[in-house]
């Protein structure tokens, strides 16, 4: 697998709440290195489609967000989860996780029979 | 939830609500800081300050993209372009104003049309009664084989119905008509109600607006039921008036509910205002048939379907019944069977004629709302032509043809809905209008109808539907111009080698469709004309007319007649009075007592009858209404228990006795025998458009006790002036002899003669008006067509003239186009106009459908009509200064 890959429709958001729920407050650009990292530098992230998604993250309630300042003091904006969002990184993983279980039966070979 | 928040927040933005400007350098700073967040990294991994900052440009992918992408996000975009097109059409049609409004008026004066004949539509044909589930409610009959359908129940009959049909969760019966006097609350009234089995308002289930209907129990109390209009009028809409008595023909009743207004009797056109268990009928009502004969028909009677019951299932019930009952029954019941309909929907004897006359209604409004979509889309299209050049331009910007046909689209239905409102205005106006008018029935017959959510439904879909219609093909012819020709600023709707444009096919369709309309208002008004000249055969003018009804003031027969005898004296010595009658019904009063009559001794077959109508005499009847009495003499000198007499008249004469002198001779009919002992000459009896009538004066002494007169008798004065200056004094002499004495239809002879023209002034108006505008839109429509033609050949006439064309050539020129496209469409339009004529021809008095002269006189008509709009743009084409016409371009 030379190529990366590029991030999934919808698995984006999901991406971005489980980092805040680990991390906690963080600004955009901090969202970004993170999901990349975490891959293993595995996705190739187009930064500029982190904040429609960002956006409609909290449109949708799931996080706020609020100007600050950086470790490097400069000013960002930064996201944190809110009460709805924590809820929601339960539930979207539940799903995930199921949804990757089931495909996971199609993909390994059957054991018996 | 969290995706309808989202999708509210976009709104808000859209709408600016939460502040969309302060939202985008909010952006614009996150950007900023996102970039050089990401520069710094850069350098500190060892790139130029250069290199770092374009590596985090490419990482982000575009700055200008990445904020598009997130503005896209933060409104709802498809909706910002429709809101930018909705703009956009409004800021065009404020700007041509003229247009717009011209369009606005058409529209509105073709769905004001359609909206008032469909709220008639509404009333007739589809409003269900306030009864329930409607659908489950049936209208029960009996019919007997060979007989015309149908006929109302005895009361045993009802009984086996009710207690051995097993389809229904109820049957109730009612007897339809009870004139009544009401006192309390002002001057004594005459109104109308029904006597119902206990069980009606479990059976009809109709809402109560106070108080509650009649239950198990109570089929002889002396309880009564208000319909809400009596209610309002009488007792100010007093919500404790339940458990108040009142006095209805003089007998005391406790109010126990108000009934819902939209509610005066299951078949929707009684108008009858109140209910009382029908243990009480022989009170308000003498002469009724026994309540144990099963051959006698007097009580109407609806049933509610069990749940689940169909209709089919409950028909062969009542038919497997009809038979049970012909067994236990076979003198009286054989050969009878039961017929049913939804209850309140129009009774199936009248229902072709509404459908009829509805439907010719509608295909004529139909019409005229075609000429007026065709008129606006005409006008679209010119306005489509001037704006080929920025279409053009949009297209060559990159626009796409559905966004300029969306954007045309809604700017027509934007005039559609504009039509709309303006229709919705004029039909509030007709409505109340037409409800207003007063028929000619001596029963109250309350057909007024009103604009419901159904009819703003029908105006809102039939508004958008065409707008949209109007608007398509200007749409899609405007939406593809050509552009070469537009760079070149010439005409880029014109297509080479198409001699019929769509403009004149429009046009001439809306001529054609006009022809039609013209000749059926034409056939209308010639029916009007035929009707006022018919020879009703009595008195018109100088006669005043005022019922009295002493049975429901509970006078015996001979009070009756002593107090109809000694008010037909007091009438007559009122100063300005020539003379005074008393009879049962006036003439043209849309329906009366007949008798099926034969020569007493002579041949008893069917052959030997004849069907008169008759009417109750007093002496001097015939004088007072200058009816020709022919022979014999007049009534008079009987006794009111002596031998019947009666006067008959000429076509009674012609009918049954074929000539022969008639005087002495003895007929029977209705269970009586008369001796003719005069001869009058022929009156219209019932309608105006009917064929002579055999008619039977009986005398009215004699008559009174035995056969009544179920809706009171009339006093008919003719007076020496103003009938209406005596009104005030003959009222005094009424009340002089029964202060407590209901007066009720009280209207000079012209007015109840007025009335009886209901018919055919109904149509000669609707269809007149509806004649003019069609005619109107069409005028317009073609002067538009032709101005435009001319301001399009401007260049082309100028070159004409400069060659040497003279004026007048230039006008006939243009003249020649008009009368072209007119002859064409008179000759589509007039055989249509023949063959729907036909359906016309029902209502129609004294004329053929084909009239002649109606469809010889439309063709010229229609055609100067035309010239005259072609000529005022020819002037215009021929004052063209060929100098000023080239320059221009």
């Amino acid at each position: 697998m030379g190529e990366k890959s590029d991030v999934w429709q919808g698995t984006l958001a999901l991406m971005v709440l489980r980092t805040l729920e680990t991390l906690g407050r963080l600004h955009g650009y901090g969202i970004a290195r993170r999901i990349e990292q975490t891959s293993g530098d595995l996705l190739q992230l187009n930064y500029g489609t982190l904040y429609p998604a960002l956006l409609k993250l909290e449109q949708e309630g799931f996080i706020r967000s609020t100007w600050g300042v950086s470790e490097n003091n400069r000013r960002a904006k930064f996201y944190e989860l809110t009460k709805a969002g924590h809820r929601q990184v339960a539930k979207a993983t539940a799903e995930w996780e199921q949804t990757t279980e089931i495909l996971a039966r199609f993909l390994t070979p059957a054991q018996e029979g | 939830m969290p995706k309808l928040r989202a999708l509210w927040i976009r709104l808000f933005n859209l709408f600016g609500i939460s502040r969309a400007r302060q939202n985008e350098a909010d952006f614009d700073a996150e950007l900023a800081s996102h970039i050089a967040l990401h520069t710094e990294d850069g350098i500190r991994s060892g790139l130029t300050p250069a290199e770092a900052r374009r590596q985090a440009l490419i990482r982000l992918g575009g700055v200008e993209q990445t904020r598009q992408a997130v503005r896209e996000r933060s409104i709802l975009p498809w909706l910002e372009s429709l809101l930018r097109d909705l703009a956009y059409a409004l800021r065009t049609l404020r700007k041509h104003r003229g247009a717009t409004a011209a369009a606005i008026l058409s529209i509105g004066l073709g769905i004001g049309a359609n909206v008032t004949i469909f709220s008639m539509v509404n009333r007739f044909v589809l409003r269900p009664p306030p009864m329930g589930d409607p659908t489950t409610l049936l209208a029960l009959h009996t019919a007997h084989e060979g007989d015309r359908c149908c006929n109302s129940f005895p009361y045993p009959v009802y009984t086996d119905l009710r207690d051995q049909a097993t389809s229904f969760s109820g049957v109730a019966a009612y007897f339809e008509l009870i004139p009544a006097s009401i006192a309390g609350g002002g001057e004594p009234e005459r109104v109308f109600g029904q006597a119902v089995t206990s069980n009606f308002f479990q059976v009809t289930q109709l809402p109560m607006v106070v108080g509650r209907g009649f239950i198990q129990g109570e089929e002889n109390a002396p309880e009564v039921v208000l319909g809400a209009a009596l209610w309002q009028r009488r007792f100010n809409a007093d919500k404790a008036i339940v458990g108040k008595t009142i006095t209805i023909s003089g007998h005391a009743f406790t109010v126990i509910g108000v009934v819902t207004p939209a509610f005066h009797s299951v078949d929707q056109i009684l108008g009858t205002e109140f209910w009382v268990p029908l243990g009480n009928v022989r009170q308000l009502v003498t002469h009724l048939p026994s309540q144990s004969s099963r051959e006698q028909h007097w009580l109407a009677v609806v049933g509610r379907l069990r749940p689940g019951v169909t209709r089919d299932q409950a028909a062969a019930e009542l038919k497997t019944l009809a038979d049970r009952i012909a067994l236990s029954n076979p003198k009286t019941d054989k050969g009878n069977y039961f017929a049913f309909e939804q209850a309140g929907s129009v009774p199936q004897g009248d229902l072709r004629a509404v459908i009829l006359f509805l439907t010719a209604l509608s295909i004529v409004v139909l019409l005229v709302l075609c000429i007026a979509c065709a008129n606006v889309a005409n006008l679209l299209f010119a306005q489509a032509a001037s704006r080929q050049r920025d279409m053009a331009v949009r297209l060559a910007l990159g626009a796409t043809r559905f966004r300029l046909q969306r954007q045309m689209l809604i700017e027509s239905t934007f005039l559609g809905l504009g039509g709309g409102v303006l229709g919705l205005t004029l039909s509030l106006w007709s409505t109340r209008a037409l409800s207003s008018i007063h028929l000619p029935a001596p029963v109250p017959i309350d057909i007024s109808f009103h604009v419901d959510w159904r009819v703003l439904a029908y105006s809102f879909a039939l508004s958008v539907i065409s707008g949209l219609l109007l608007g398509v093909a200007p749409a899609w012819t405007a939406s593809r111009p050509k552009l070469a020709n537009a760079l070149k600023g010439e005409d880029t709707l014109a297509r080479p080698g198409r001699p019929i444009s769509l403009r004149n096919f429009l046009v001439v369709a809306q001529i054609a469709m006009s022809v039609v309309l013209l000749c059926v208002t034409g056939l209308f008004l010639r029916s009007l004309q035929s009707a006022s000249t018919i020879d009703l055969g009595f008195r018109t003018q100088n006669l005043l007319i005022m019922s009295v009804d002493p049975r429901i003031h509970n006078y015996t027969p001979e009070r009756t007649v002593a107090f109809l005898t000694q008010l037909q004296q007091r009438a007559a010595s009122v100063p300005g009075v020539q003379s005074a009658v008393v009879t049962d019904s006036t003439p043209l009063n849309g329906g009366n007592r007949s008798d099926g009559f034969h020569i007493e001794g002579g041949p008893n077959d069917p052959g030997a009858y004849v069907m008169a109508d008759l009417f109750m005499v007093a002496p001097g009847y015939f004088e007072t209404l200058a009816i020709p009495r022919i022979a014999g003499v007049d009534v008079g000198s009987e006794t009111a228990t002596g031998p019947r007499i009666a006067i008959v008249n000429q076509a009674f004469v012609d009918r049954l006795l074929g000539g022969k002198n008639p005087i002495g001779i003895q007929v029977s009919g209705g269970g009586a025998t008369y001796r003719i002992i005069g001869v009058s000459g022929n009156v219209k009896a019932r309608t105006l458009g009917e064929e002579t009538r055999p008619v039977l004066y009986r005398s009215l002494q004699q008559t009174v006790a035995t056969d009544p007169s179920f809706l009171g008798y009339t006093l008919i004065v003719h007076t020496v002036g103003n009938p209406t200056s005596v009104e005030e004094a003959v009222r005094r002499q009424i009340h002089a002899l029964d202060p407590s004495m209901a007066i009720f239809n009280e209207e000079t002879m012209e007015e109840h003669i007025h009335a009886a023209y209901f018919l055919p002034r109904l149509a000669a108006t609707l269809f007149g008006t509806f004649g003019i505008i069609g005619l109107v839109l069409a005028a317009v429509g073609l002067y538009g067509v032709m101005s435009f033609a001319v301001s399009r050949r401007t260049r082309e006439i100028g070159i004409r003239m400069a060659l040497g064309a003279k004026p007048g050539t230039v006008e006939r020129l243009i003249l020649r186009q008009g009368l072209v496209l007119t002859l064409i469409a008179v000759v589509l339009g007039w055989p249509a106009a023949w063959m729907l004529s036909k359906l016309a021809g029902t209502f129609l008095y004294g004329i053929h459908p084909h009239d002649v002269f109606t469809f010889a006189i439309v063709p010229p008509f229609l055609i100067a009509v035309a010239l005259i709009a072609s000529w005022i743009p020819a002037r215009r084409a021929a004052s063209i200064d060929p100098m000023k016409a080239l320059r221009a371009e």
